[in-house]
């Protein structure tokens, strides 16, 4: 028996924070956009016009509001929690696996989250209002085939990026997320100065799914590179 | 008699800083034993090591016949709570009690109701914002109630009140009567936890300064005190630990056993030979080399 389920369990013990949270950013942000939508009404927005529609599905609201705090999340699954998960008696590949296997179940709870608010918004009409909160270009314009990927994607990246950093700072301390931020930085802008003249090719050449492989390729690195920092960091 | 722990020329270095020096020590199962030692000394750092949060840099350990570093099965044997432990942000009460059984296979909850209840400990407060004594009251309860078969005590004293003291004191007896197991205290209230010691490990500067069982090591040195000169001629060059002098008096913890000839000796010349405690003890080994008592009466005259 490992200590990968004890691991997952240590990560699901505080689960206002994994469930709720994400609920109530979710309700927060869906009520600024009810509140937007009838900004606009009571300044002469047409509801269902096509402008209306337009408009609302650019609403990147979800966007903006729930990566900050996913990221904090990644970050505090290992910060302060893999000391106390080595004092429980995990070792450090099964507090990675159980945090890993942690992330694919909140990713997956508000993939799920999301799909149903998608598919009532969608069977009401949108709220019986024209109210455009998850139907938007941001989660794939009610195209659960898009929705489902973009949510899930996006949510195990940035819990798995929050992960890499808090290990980071485990290993190192302020050093850590500082070195990799910096590094990041510096790999960034240096592949921007390589594709930059092809961008015009490159945009026009442009499909979904390579945002997935991005995703993919992020997950996988994030995940290997906190086992790679943890494998031998110590508690002191 | 099975060795529980079985540490053989242990060496940790963080950088230039010697924590652990060439640290050898076997620990019988099923016994307790006391680390003891200044700040510094590197208790924290082998308990580390032991528990597999740490790494040595030298030499080679064995927990229940297993080096515990990534060992899973070894390390559901044993629980080790520092005494600075850390736990996830807002965790309360509830969330280590919850969470605990999970890893520990022998947890016991009516234990740790006990102990919570004993030690009033608040269920509400974060974790965060509670006192260095109820913080202490928490890692005694993840301590007793995993019932772990190697159990490591940093310095579970911290901040405890003399009632919560003697409650620990009480429920740990009776949870080794009930259960045995291999425990290691580390503590500076050394004279409160000797009586329940059957071994003590004494560490100075990363080494191992003593490792006996008890009573064995409180014999390793004498204790005399009297006329300097007389004290002096008692020693008989026997390496003195820790020496304090006060106008012709001094007295002195020295290194070796009271036999019959110094015991004659110190009868006819007048000084006082007594047996030394475990604080003595460890205050001598911790004490930096004292001055030859000859340069002592120098500076006098």
């Amino acid at each position: 028996m490992t200590a990968i389920m004890p691991t997952t369990r240590l990560h699901l013990n505080k689960r206002e924070i994994t469930f709720l949270v994400p609920l109530y950013i979710t309700g927060t942000v869906a009520l600024i956009s009810v509140l937007i939508s009838l900004l606009f009404l009571r300044s002469g927005g047409v509801p269902g016009s096509a402008d209306w529609i337009a408009g609302s599905q650019l609403n990147p609201g979800m966007a903006y509001a729930l990566p900050g705090f996913l990221v904090y999340l990644g970050v505090q699954s290992v910060a302060t929690t893999f000391p106390f998960a080595l004092t429980l008696g995990s070792t450090r590949r099964s507090f990675v696996g159980g945090t890993l296997l942690w992330a694919v179940i909140a990713s997956a709870y508000l993939t799920a989250i999301m799909t149903v608010l998608t598919l009532i918004e969608l069977a009401t009409d949108h709220w019986f209002s024209n109210f455009y909160i998850f139907d938007i270009a941001v989660l794939g314009a009610g195209d659960l085939t898009r929705l489902i990927p973009i949510v899930f994607l996006s949510t195990l990246s940035m819990l798995t990026i929050g992960g890499v950093f808090g290990a980071s700072w485990i290993r190192f301390g302020g050093r850590g997320p500082q070195f990799i931020g910096v590094g990041l930085a510096i790999v960034i802008i240096v592949a921007l100065i390589v594709i930059l003249p092809a961008a015009p090719t490159i945009i026009a050449a442009f499909q979904v799914w390579w945002l997935a492989v991005l995703a993919a390729v992020v997950i996988l690195l994030s995940s290997i590179g906190m086992w790679l920092i943890l494998r031998t960091a110590i508690v002191r | 008699m099975t060795t529980a722990i079985d540490i053989r020329g242990v060496s940790r270095r963080f950088g230039r800083v010697t924590a652990l020096d060439d640290v050898s020590i076997a620990m019988p199962e099923h016994s307790l034993v006391g680390l003891l030692g200044r700040n510094g000394a590197g208790k924290t750092t082998l308990m580390s090591i032991i528990a597999g949060q740490d790494r040595a840099s030298e030499g080679r350990i064995a927990v229940l016949g297993h080096t515990p570093f990534e060992h899973g099965p070894t390390l559901r044997q044993i629980i080790y709570v520092r005494d600075n432990q850390r736990y996830p942000d807002d965790y309360r009460l509830h969330h280590v009690l919850r969470i605990a059984p999970a890893f520990a296979p022998n947890w016991d909850a009516d234990v740790a109701d006990e102990l919570v209840d004993g030690l009033r400990i608040p269920a509400k407060t974060p974790l965060k914002k509670l006192s260095r004594g109820q913080l202490s009251s928490v890692a005694i309860v993840l301590g007793l109630a995993s019932r772990a078969p190697v159990t490591l005590l940093d310095e579970p004293y911290l901040g405890l009140d003399v009632t919560a003291r003697s409650l620990f004191h009480t429920i740990l007896l009776r949870e080794i009567a009930a259960q045995p197991r291999t425990i290691v205290l580390s503590t500076h209230l050394i004279e409160e936890s000797a009586s329940l010691l059957d071994r003590v490990v004494i560490l100075d500067h990363g080494k191992v300064v003593v490792d006996d069982e008890t009573e064995a090591a409180r014999d390793s040195v004498v204790l005399l005190s009297g006329n300097t000169d007389a004290v002096d001629r008692v020693l008989s060059g026997r390496p003195v630990l820790e020496s304090h002098t006060m106008g012709a008096m001094t007295s002195v913890t020295a290194a070796g056993a009271a036999d019959d000839s110094l015991r004659a000796l110190a009868d006819e010349l007048g000084v006082q030979v007594a047996r030394a405690t475990l604080q003595d003890l460890v205050s001598a080994h911790g004490a930096e080399t004292p001055e030859p008592l000859e340069l002592k009466k120098a500076i006098r005259v």
